[in-house]
């Protein structure tokens, strides 16, 4: 890692970094066009990015005319809870799983992976009713409680994995020093796990951010709405606003995309375990 | 000071908060909810009568939702038939009615109603079904009709729209231009969403034929459907006035781009298109079948409220004043001068801002001509069999004949399915009292087991300190995992055990309120044991046709595709997410920009970049064509047509979706690796690709191995991309994974029994499976 190559490696490197960046954007700068188009219309003969009569209407309308900040914020209010909770509850259960052997160790693990494989035409419906059992209808703890809990599993997974590349000397050293099974822990591993905990807090964000499914049919009114709900009521049987659409797409993925920023001076920060031989 | 300041505030904000509650018991303020599916510009108008209505009515508050027309038929009827909720009011199209009243979700309104208020609107707009007014229409129509760019007309010399089918043809062979002589058409005679069965009934009904014949059995295999079939083809590959590839999008955006004379499409879409085309919009009937004599009728149905059942006093009187209010010849008006709708309302008929309406007159017509769409929620089961065999003799693969044939053949299937449960009566219940009693008996022994492990290899061990296990880090342990433990259990188990439950059960449209537990008969039909038992009880019948039988069912072929697509995608998911993440470890100035931009792909919600594909792969316009063509000289591909390559284009899709995560994985798993393994392998003089298969592959492991087993779950279960660019299964219902095909097969047709049993399925092939892969993996649980 982090060796200088040659020049003619470093340009074939740069060759394909540059073909994958863009095969990665074309598609999404479509996504712009559309949302620059004059008329709604989702597609066109013409190839140009920049099309005809290029406008930021839509731009403009999403925020003049549609409760765009509102949707903003609830879906803020939510995606940050389902972080906290998913970041919480996820590096403490991981490492569990790792460093201690106990009874239904492997029956949890198991159990974990098992949640992920029900298809969603087996969840839908009853959790519909229960939620409208629990009275959770027309609530963010309800949405917040099922967020969390799809994220939950790949996080306690990803967690785990990433605990285990970790010695367990260094525990052991904490030990001697005098620290308990949770301060070892949370002074000594936790911050170790730090590009393990921004995957899991960017997957927990991403999982509450974009959902829609059970957030439409938990959500009754207008002033409740998520973003992805809030755009949703631009797309309709036949007669889709794709402008106001695009454009709302494209900003919703800025704060994911900012986030990722944000965060990934710890992803690749590289806190090394070198200075631990293993 | 500024607490002094505050302290009139507070006090005013109580009372206004007494006087809310007091004037709120004097005046019974009433809440009402709306779910609608209204279009962008029809919402507006709706939010400004509900002001208008609230301010005439201050103790009546609406509280309008939009839902997309299927999500709103879904939704409601989760809320109202399983937790008999939902909102007061629905307004949707007329054919929700057979499902909703089957359901018993909705009220009979003829006494709900004064007569003189239904007097006042037109007959059409009454949905009578089974004897009972169900509906209350405000909009007759949602009609297909011509409307034609008179730009483009007069540029080929013509000044008034085809009338008859043959001038169809001769009309837009001159509307069909290639300008630039490159061989590629610029400029079609005509356009609409020709795949779609809804927009293929006018040409079917101008040869003599209708979905449903008088005693409501569904009439498809006959020479009209040859006929009009042939017609189609004809347009396409003989006349070549239409494009060889059409769905709604494509059609609209070449019309409003002009680069299209003619579309054939519905009310809704109509104020659109006179927006896009100012002076040069022109509407007309669709065109006389001069052979037969028949118009091109399209279905003509309304729209309107619905009332759930559970209504009654206070909250029903509102009902009845905010329709009432919805009807008058006021808020009509102002949806049909602005949308360009025909109103019920018979004074609204005849107000001269309607009867003037070049459009509205044009509509009212071909209105007229038209035919009133089927209510029986059998029609929804003829749509799902017109789908494919005539999808199929569009791609070739058929003759209009056998199409024919099969799509009658598919009808009287599809019927029988959303109508199972009907000839269940006590006789079949008894007969399965022995099973029943079985699978209570087994489901108590297997409560039973699960309650005594939990005892005694979990709770007995945690508390007994015993030499094996060190019952302090233990209990430390499960302390960890309990609050994740607790969500996870809360919110999953329901769902698991009511899916179980009713996987067993006959649940149906018809069943819905009376289901009862009958056996495992909805896991046989999956598997096609009940095809392959009816072929054993056939005198003549051998085991290896009874095997044929079975194979037959559907679920054996999506099977094989799901692994496909499951395998293919994950596969590139990861050697595509590793390489770049490898790639990007390195010193590499402007890395971090590159970076943000491979995560794109992730971030960026799905369903837009997902249509967006659909766009790219385009035969006559798509960007990838495009590429094909310029860079390698390869023609172009029918890769949304053609069932394999709408297949490979789904995955191609999914691949894009999937890679940033994956690359995303291996960069945070790349950083645990440390960097003096490296160095030493290179004093020891390994290569590159010794030190990948060496340091980097195993100790990548661990962070990879759940990624890549949840990712092959995820990928194994993802409706979300299959559906959105194969446009539900297209063509003709072959690409599907088990998933979408559960969705299309099942949830459409209300088998819910059906459903939960082949989810289930579904669930036990991927655990059965992530068993035996963790066994396998597990050997490489620890590295350190």
């Amino acid at each position: 890692m982090q060796k200088r190559d040659s020049i003619p490696k470093l340009a074939l490197i740069y060759a394909i970094v540059i073909l994958f960046t863009a095969i990665a954007v074309y598609p999404v700068l479509q996504v712009v066009s559309i949302s620059l188009r004059p008329r709604a219309t989702l597609l066109s003969d013409s190839l140009a990015i920049i099309p005809e009569g290029a406008t930021f209407e839509n731009y403009i309308a999403l925020f003049r005319d549609q409760p765009f900040l509102l949707w903003v914020r609830n879906s803020l209010l939510i995606t940050v809870a389902v972080m906290v909770i998913g970041v919480a509850l996820a590096s403490t259960a991981g490492y569990a799983f790792s460093r201690f052997r106990f009874p239904g160790r492997k029956a949890g693990l198991l159990s974990l992976l098992v949640t992920q494989m029900f298809p969603a035409t087996m969840l839908l419906l009853p959790l519909f009713i229960m939620m409208a059992k629990l009275q959770l209808i027309n609530t963010f703890i309800g949405l917040i409680v099922i967020y969390s809990s799809t994220a939950l599993p790949f996080c306690i997974w990803q967690m785990k994995g990433y605990y285990d590349t970790i010695p367990f000397s260094l525990e052991e050293a904490a030990r001697i020093d005098g620290l308990g099974r949770f301060g070892s822990f949370y002074r000594v591993i936790l911050p170790l796990a730090a590009p393990a905990l921004v995957i899991t807090a960017l997957f927990s964000f991403m999982s509450a951010w974009t959902e829609y499914i059970v957030a439409a049919q938990v959500l009754y009114y207008e002033n409740m709405f998520t973003l992805p709900i809030g755009l949703k009521t631009f797309q309709s049987n036949m007669s889709t606003e794709w402008g106001l659409y695009a454009a709302s797409a494209l900003i919703v993925s800025i704060p994911a995309m900012a986030l990722f920023l944000f965060l990934s001076k710890w992803l690749v920060s590289g806190l090394t375990l070198g200075s631990v031989k293993g | 000071m500024r607490i002094i300041e505050r302290i009139p505030w507070k006090r005013a904000a109580f009372a206004a908060a007494v006087c809310i509650a007091f004037c709120g018991t004097a005046r019974a303020q009433v809440n009402l909810h709306l779910w609608h599916q209204m279009r962008p510009d029809a919402r507006e108008i709706l939010k400004e009568r509900i002001r208008v209505f609230e301010k005439l009515h201050p103790g009546i508050t609406v509280m309008q939702l939009y839902k997309e027309n299927e999500e709103l038929r879904v939704g409601y009827q989760a809320a109202a038939a399983f937790t008999g909720g939902g909102p007061e009011l629905v307004y949707g199209p007329s054919d929700f009615v057979g499902a909703f009243e089957s359901m018993h979700i909705i009220k009979p309104l003829e006494d709900v109603f004064p007569k003189a208020m239904l007097d006042q609107l037109d007959v059409k707009a009454h949905t009578v079904y089974r004897g009972h007014l169900y509906q209350i229409g405000d909009e007759i129509g949602n009609h297909l009709a011509l409307i034609w760019n008179k730009r483009l007309f007069r540029q080929a010399g013509l000044d008034r729209a085809p009338k008859t089918l043959d001038e169809l043809v001769s009309f837009g062979k001159k509307l069909t231009l290639d300008r630039n002589g490159d061989g590629v058409t610029d400029q079609y005679g005509l356009v609409w969403n020709y795949t779609e069965p809804f927009f293929f009934i006018p040409f079917y009904t101008s040869f003599g034929g209708w979905v449903m014949d008088d005693k409501g059995a569904p009439a498809l295999d006959n020479t009209a459907s040859v006929r009009a079939f042939d017609y189609v083809l004809g347009l396409r590959d003989r006349a070549r006035i239409i494009p060889r590839e059409c769905d709604y999008e494509i059609a609209d955006s070449k019309f409003t781009e002009a680069r299209a004379a003619m579309i054939i499409n519905g009310s809704w879409a109509w104020s659109k298109y006179m927006e896009a085309l100012g002076a040069d919009f022109g509407i007309a009937m669709l065109p006389m079948n001069e052979e037969t004599g028949l118009w091109a009728a399209p279905m003509v149905s309304s729209k309107g409220y619905f009332v759930n059942t559970s209504v009654e006093g206070a909250t029903l009187d509102a009902v009845r004043t905010f329709v009432t209010f919805m009807l008058s010849p006021e808020t009509q008006l102002a949806f049909a001068t602005k949308l360009k709708t025909i109103p019920s309302n018979l004074a609204a008929q005849r107000d001269p801002l309607v009867l003037g309406d070049p459009v509205i007159a044009v509509s009212i017509e071909q209105a007229r001509v038209g035919k009133a769409m089927p209510l029986v929620p059998e029609m929804r089961a003829i749509w799902d069999a017109m789908r494919p065999p005539y999808q199929n003799l569009l791609g070739g693969n058929i003759t209009a004949a056998k199409a024919a044939r099969e799509q009658q053949r598919l009808a009287l299937q599809k019927i029988g399915e959303l109508n199972e449960g009907k000839d269940d009566n006590e006789e079949t219940a008894r007969g399965n009292a022995l099973v029943v009693g079985i699978i209570y008996i087994l489901g108590a022994l297997i409560a039973l087991v699960a309650l005594v492990l939990l005892v005694t290899r979990f709770l007995v061990p945690l508390f007994r300190n015993a030499k094996t296990l060190d019952s302090g880090n233990a209990r430390f342990a499960v302390m960890m995992i309990l609050p994740a433990a607790v969500l996870m259990f809360g919110v999953v188990v329901y769902p698991f055990f009511y899916n179980l439950v009713i996987s067993l059960s006959n649940m149906s449209m018809l069943t819905v309120n009376s289901w009862s537990i009958i056996g495992f008969d909805q896991y046989g039909k999956v598997f096609g044991i009940d095809r392959f038992l009816d072929t054993m009880a056939k005198p003549d019948a051998s085991v290896w046709m009874a095997f044929g039988q079975m194979f037959s069912t559907e679920f054996y072929g999506v099977f094989v595709k799901t692994i496909i697509w499951t395998v293919v995608n994950v596969f590139f998911h990861v050697t595509i997410g590793v390489f770049l993440a490898m790639l990007l470890n390195r010193k590499l100035p402007g890395k971090s920009l590159f970076r943000i931009l491979l995560i794109l792909p992730w971030a960026v919600p799905q369903y837009i970049t997902a249509l967006t594909w659909r766009g790219m792969l385009n035969t006559d316009s798509g960007a990838i064509n495009a590429i094909l063509k310029q860079v390698f000289s390869i023609a172009p591909l029918p890769w949304l047509t053609d069932s394999t390559l709408a297949f490979v284009s789904v995955i191609m899709t999914n691949i894009w979706l999937g890679f940033p995560f994956m690359m995303l994985i291996a960069l945070g798993g790349l950083q645990s690796i440390p960097r003096e393994l490296y160095e030493a392998a290179e004093i020891d003089g390994a290569s590159a690709w010794q030190q990948f298969r060496t340091i980097t592959v195993p100790l990548l492991k661990p962070v990879m191995i759940p990624a890549i087993t949840l990712g092959i779950v995820w990928t194994f279960n993802s409706i979300n991309v299959v559906w959105l660019v194969s446009n539900g299964g297209q063509p003709a219902d072959q690409t599907h994974i088990l998933v979408s095909y559960v969705y299309r097969a099942a949830f459409n047709l209300y088998r819910y029994g059906y459903a939960a049993a082949f989810s289930f399925v579904i669930f036990l092939i991927l655990a059965l499976f992530s068993i035996t892969f963790m066994r396998r993996s597990s050997a490489t649980e620890n590295v350190y």
